[in-house]
């Protein structure tokens, strides 16, 4: 479904990632993994038009979508759901939800509320209280579910474990692999806890210093001596 | 007693009209809009023009807020959506040249302070002791079904909600795929709407020339400063309150009439910097 062909991109003069080329399938989780720095939410901005690319090519289900307007890319169907969460403090929860879907009809919003509802029960009750007051899990189920109102064939997840207790790092991660299955959406899942990471995905791609260093399925990359070197805390966890 | 808070609330509502206008457009777009005050005074000028030719009072008032709305349009459009990439200083480099502009072709009509006929004529409403002027009861009154309406819009409709999402996170907003220049329009045509009216509400008391939206330009930013600089609410509240409390004290001590709002300016930046209604600038990640 989305392929990326030899993307570079940059911040002006600086060119942050060099040829990568990836793909994700439908109903598909792929962890991107890679330290600090390594170019992961670059790839991510760039995929969903906040950056325009310098070469290379990124399409969903052979749509070209490099260089089109976020607002564009979002309709055709790739949500990015950001790092630190990015929620709007000051609106209602409802609101939140509510400009997740600005693009599609008050009856898709309709359904689409109820889907997001069933999802994330918590959220249901929390309706009208300013998303400023929910607590960090919450807010990241809002983030997700905010995305999800959407409808996107393509999600980009950046982060969503940052700040969150294992619990519910685990709980989201659930909620996000049976998403996938069940709504048959791609996840482009980037993450620094490699290891929760490569156990909900399928495939994996690992990101040094902006090029893909490595990629095959997550059993692979997980039985790999490098990858258990660098991001999953050596042979002894 | 009561009279002084009246005139002083009917002054304030202007105060918040042309605040408020300030205030979308400070947080939704980060520019310091300082045409907003001549903004009104040119419409105003316009209004003048149309009243002179025999234009009902009440089609003036509409048709002065719609041009309000299209140059409001046309400058997002035309002008600020080009600078915008470049240059941020810029943009208030416009606003502050649009009040020369302004000023400069209405200094070529009006030499001299002109009067402006007032919407209804008639002597002032007494209650017993409470006087209270028919032009300050029709902007109070104004003003305040144009906030009920401006909060529905804000609140209740799509692309208002989507404004106010835009002020609090830009970069999220924009990764939602909220047409962000739609939005940049529909504050700026807003923003002048509100500009035009408040324009042709205090011309009468005030008589139009050129500069004589200065000092409500000066005012409504201290207005906007007292209720947070990034809360419309603040900005109608804080307008309201300048006025009231502005004329008690033009009442009780003339003295420092013209100085006080400066030291107010002062006092609230010392002690309550994010005014009454503003968000800290240090949030919660």
């Amino acid at each position: 479904m989305l392929k990326i062909q030899s993307l570079c991109t940059g911040y002006g003069p600086i060119e942050v990632l060099h040829e990568v080329t990836l793909e994700a399938k439908s109903a598909e989780v792929v962890s991107i993994l890679g330290s600090n720095g390594a170019g992961k939410s670059t790839l991510l901005k760039t995929i969903s038009g906040i950056l325009t690319p310098t070469k290379g090519s990124i399409s969903l289900e052979d749509i070209i979508i490099n260089g089109l307007e976020p607002s564009r890319i979002v309709k055709i169907g790739v949500v990015h759901v950001p790092e630190g969460r990015h929620i709007f403090p000051g609106l209602t929860v409802k609101d939140n939800l509510l400009l997740g879907g600005y693009f599609r009809d008050t009856e898709d919003n309709k359904k689409n509320m109820e889907f997001v509802m069933s999802t994330f029960p918590i959220l249901k009750d929390r309706l009208k209280e300013r998303a400023g007051m929910l607590s960090g899990g919450e807010q990241q189920m809002l983030a997700l579910g905010r995305g999800l109102m959407g409808n996107p064939k393509l999600l980009l997840l950046d982060e969503p474990s940052l700040g969150l207790a294992p619990k519910i790092t685990s709980e989201i991660f659930q909620i996000i692999l049976d998403l996938a299955k069940q709504k048959e959406m791609g996840v482009l899942l980037v993450e620094q806890n490699a290891k929760k990471a490569l156990e909900i995905s399928d495939r994996g791609y690992v990101l040094i210093n902006g090029r893909i260093a490595l990629n095959g399925s997550s059993d692979e990359l997980k039985n790999n001596p490098e990858v258990q070197k660098l991001y999953l805390g050596g042979k002894n966890v | 007693m009561f009279s002084l808070f009246f005139r002083g609330l009917a002054t304030g509502s202007i105060y918040s009209l042309t605040a408020m206008g300030i205030v979308l457009i400070l947080s939704t777009t980060n520019v310091m809009n300082f045409s907003q005050g001549d903004m009104g005074m040119f419409l105003a000028f316009i209004a003048l023009i149309l009243l002179m030719a025999k234009i009902p009072y009440p089609v003036t008032i509409i048709i002065i807020i719609l041009m309000g709305i299209f140059l409001g349009f046309l400058l997002e459009k035309g002008l600020m959506s080009k600078v915008r990439k470049t240059s941020h200083i810029g943009m208030v480099m416009i606003t502050l040249a649009l009040t020369m502009i302004f000023e400069g072709i209405v200094g070529i009509f009006v030499k001299t302070p002109t009067l402006f006929p007032p919407a209804i004529s008639g002597g002032p409403i007494i209650f017993g002791t409470i006087i209270m002027d028919r032009q300050d009861l029709l902007s109070l009154a104004i003003s305040l079904i144009v906030v009920i309406i401006l909060f529905l819009a804000l609140y209740r409709t799509k692309i208002g909600i989507a404004s106010r999402s835009l002020a609090e996170d830009e970069y999220a907003a924009k990764l939602l795929g909220i047409p962000v220049k739609n939005i940049y329009i529909f504050i700026w045509a807003i923003a002048f709407g509100l500009a035009g009216l408040a324009g042709i509400m205090v011309a009468p008391r005030l008589s139009l020339e050129p500069t004589f939206m200065l000092v409500i330009q000066l005012k409504a930013f201290i207005a906007a400063v007292l209720g947070g600089m990034n809360s419309v609410l603040g900005a109608v509240v804080g307008g309201l309150l300048l006025g009231v409390v502005e004329n008690f004290v033009s009442f009780y001590i003339p003295q420092i009439k013209d100085s006080f709002s400066l030291i107010l300016v002062v006092l609230v930046l010392l002690f309550l910097p994010q005014g009454l209604f503003g968000k800290r600038e240090t949030r919660r990640a």
